[in-house]
């Protein structure tokens, strides 16, 4: 049965929780206020989401294995993206490897789109179609394909996103999804296949794999601050490298990233805290903050509200991980 | 001593042996009276210290095997020496285990401690930079103004919280956050840092370590031929040698050096069983007239004014 969704967030954790990715991490890394929509079209096969965010952002997920995904910016005007430190463009479609993680950053407000199938049904569209299995490698590449053959998925997702929205009931009927459905398949292997002969640019390099090596090593301290000195030595990498790569692919030196992380940590512990038993003092310190007047000022400038207000805000439950 | 606080004190001893944990032979040079305020933290891996003094004076210090110390002054004027190396603010010593040297102010002073193990700054060393920075000798190491800075203005603040912020500082989270922020700081300063040291200190310093011991052996002054003789040095080199790192003669030193420990003496002795002349005798002074207008000039109190003072030292470090 298809269905849709239509959300929208005005803080990153909450966005995080509902894209789907078996796993995806944001942070913004400007101050502001933040504001994001997702949309989500579960047709027979093919699951689509379309989302927007408004700040400049990084975001790391780890793609399903059991799907091949492809990803591309939804707006054809918007500047670029960064992709595990390659450049995704207006005219680029990233095509994930299998059970990948990667990681996209963002420069301001940003549109996306993407598109996922079962290996076996891509494989299986494509021997259909054109004649030959299109497959997912492990690792992640980006396609560049002449405009027009990229703009009719992107006219097709964003015609399924404008009937989500405006019409749910529409797409809900078997017939229409099975019209739209077709001429997704259609548009979406003509895009990929004889992209071999194109420009087919292959993520990542061996900066992204220090970056990966980096998150990973914070994922396993899932709640924990950790310092420069500690990554650099549990990872192998020296300062000036890791500032090199997490500069390329993040955006921002190491430093700025394990503070914007902390940052993130105590924001959830304030907004799962309950105000009767905890205070401000003890969450921030706990997460290594020892200044607490500058503290303050840093988090009313990321967050746009005072620790205090988060922590008074109503407990926020613990959600259990998207399992669509 | 608790692994964090602060205090004030007025015996150099409990500055020197029991907070800072050196062995320091300390001689006043003014009349004004030694007075410290400290404030201590003990970490995981390093150990801070911030001192200010009121007293100028020379110092020999000797420092424990199995940990590096970092040196620095906190003012710029009056500049502190190191082994008769003039040092600036921003300016790092850098100190290795068991490493011997004179320290000289000039006036008030205000500078700060840290003290890591070697295999520890090692390690850092090769996860921060990817290689040693161990060092083999001792040197002056003057760093960017940006990443000295840093360093200081961490080390400052986080001196200020061990001895204002006992519950803050109570907190696992707290004191690690503040160490590997100083740890990051303190590799940086030491790797950017451009050696500032002079050729010639290590003979120099080698020469008045032997002075000191010579010194420390005898209880009054040798006559300079006998003295140099003995630690086999011409007296030219002795007399340049102290002028640089004591800014007086050999012989003004040791009779300085004799003056403060006679007051050591007399501030902690009992006047009831001991006389000022037994105590002057004890450090050759043999005339006591002359010893109590030494002593006077020096310290602005008569020696029987410091013998009759009920014990000040032990009463407050009580």
């Amino acid at each position: 049965m298809p269905r849709s969704r239509v959300f929208s967030f005005a803080d990153p954790d909450a966005y995080q929780e509902k894209v789907r990715a078996s796993q995806a991490a944001i942070l913004t890394l400007d101050r502001g206020e933040f504001r994001a929509a997702l949309t989500q079209i579960d047709l027979d096969r093919i699951w689509m989401q379309w989302g927007f965010d408004n700040l400049p952002r990084i975001a790391r997920t780890t793609i399903d294995p059991e799907r091949a995904v492809l990803m591309f910016i939804a707006d054809s005007e918007q500047a670029s993206s960064q992709l595990g430190g390659g450049e995704l463009r207006g005219d680029n479609i990233a095509v994930f490897g299998r059970g990948s993680t990667n990681i996209v950053r963002t420069e301001g407000g940003s549109r996306w789109a993407s598109l996922s199938l079962t290996h076996a049904d891509l494989a299986e569209a494509g021997e259909a179609i054109v004649g030959q299995a299109i497959t997912c490698p492990s690792e992640t590449y980006l396609v560049r394909r002449p405009p027009e053959l990229l703009a009719r998925l992107r006219t097709l997702h964003a015609q399924a996103v404008l009937l989500a929205r405006s019409a749910p009931e529409m797409l809900a009927a078997p017939a229409v999804a099975k019209a739209l459905e077709h001429a997704l398949k259609h548009a979406m292997i003509t895009a990929l296949s004889g992209a071999a002969e194109v420009d087919r640019r292959w993520l990542p390099g061996q900066h992204a794999r220090i970056v990966n090596r980096f998150h990973e090593f914070l994922e396993s301290r899932p709640d924990e601050p950790v310092y420069l000195a500690e990554i650099c030595a549990a990872i192998g990498a020296s300062e000036r490298t890791l500032r090199t790569c997490c500069q390329e692919i993040l955006g921002v030196g190491p430093v700025r990233y394990l503070w914007l992380r902390r940052m993130y940590l105590t924001r959830r512990a304030l907004l799962h805290s309950d105000v009767s038993t905890a205070t401000v003092t003890e969450i921030a310190t706990t997460h290594g903050f020892w200044e607490l007047g500058r503290f303050s000022v840093e988090y009313r400038g990321l967050f746009g509200e005072s620790p205090s207000t988060s922590l008074r805000r109503p407990i926020l439950p613990v959600e259990d991980k998207k399992t669509a | 001593m608790k692994g964090f606080g602060g205090g004030a004190f007025t015996d150099p001893d409990d500055v020197f042996s029991n907070v800072l944990d050196l062995d320091a032979e300390l001689v006043l040079t003014s009349r004004i009276p030694f007075g410290a305020r400290v404030s201590w933290l003990a970490l995981r891996h390093l150990r801070l210290f911030v001192v200010e003094e009121d007293a100028p004076r020379l110092t020999f210090i000797s420092l424990p095997s199995g940990r590096l110390f970092i040196s620095f002054s906190l003012i710029d004027d009056p500049a502190p020496f190191w082994n008769g190396i003039r040092l600036h603010r921003g300016d790092l010593v850098l100190h290795l285990p068991g490493d011997r040297f004179h320290q000289r102010t000039a006036g008030p002073a205000r500078w700060g401690l840290i003290s890591i193990k070697p295999r520890d700054l090692a390690a850092y060393g090769r996860a921060l930079l990817g290689r040693d920075i161990a060092p083999s000798v001792a040197m002056v190491l003057r760093p960017s103004v940006r990443n000295s800075a840093k360093l200081l203005g961490l080390h400052v603040q986080a001196s200020r919280l061990a001895a204002t912020r006992p519950k803050l500082l109570a907190r696992r989270e707290v004191r690690r956050a503040l160490e590997q922020e100083l740890i990051h700081a303190l590799v940086m300063a030491l790797a950017t840092g451009e050696s500032v040291t002079p050729e010639a200190w290590r003979r120099r310093a080698e020469i008045m370590g032997r002075f000191e011991d010579a010194l420390a052996m005898h209880d009054r002054t040798q006559p300079l031929p006998m003295l140099c003789t003995g630690i086999d040095v011409p007296p030219r080199t002795l007399r340049s040698h102290c002028a640089a790192c004591l800014g007086c003669s050999p012989i003004a030193y040791a009779r300085l050096r004799r003056l403060n420990s006679a007051r050591l003496t007399l501030l902690k002795a009992d006047s009831a069983v001991t006389s000022v002349a037994e105590v002057a005798r004890s450090y050759g002074f043999s005339e006591a007239g002359r010893f109590a207008v030494a002593y006077r000039t020096l310290f602005g109190e008569s020696p029987q004014a410091s013998l009759l003072r009920a014990h000040p030292i032990s009463a407050e470090s009580a």
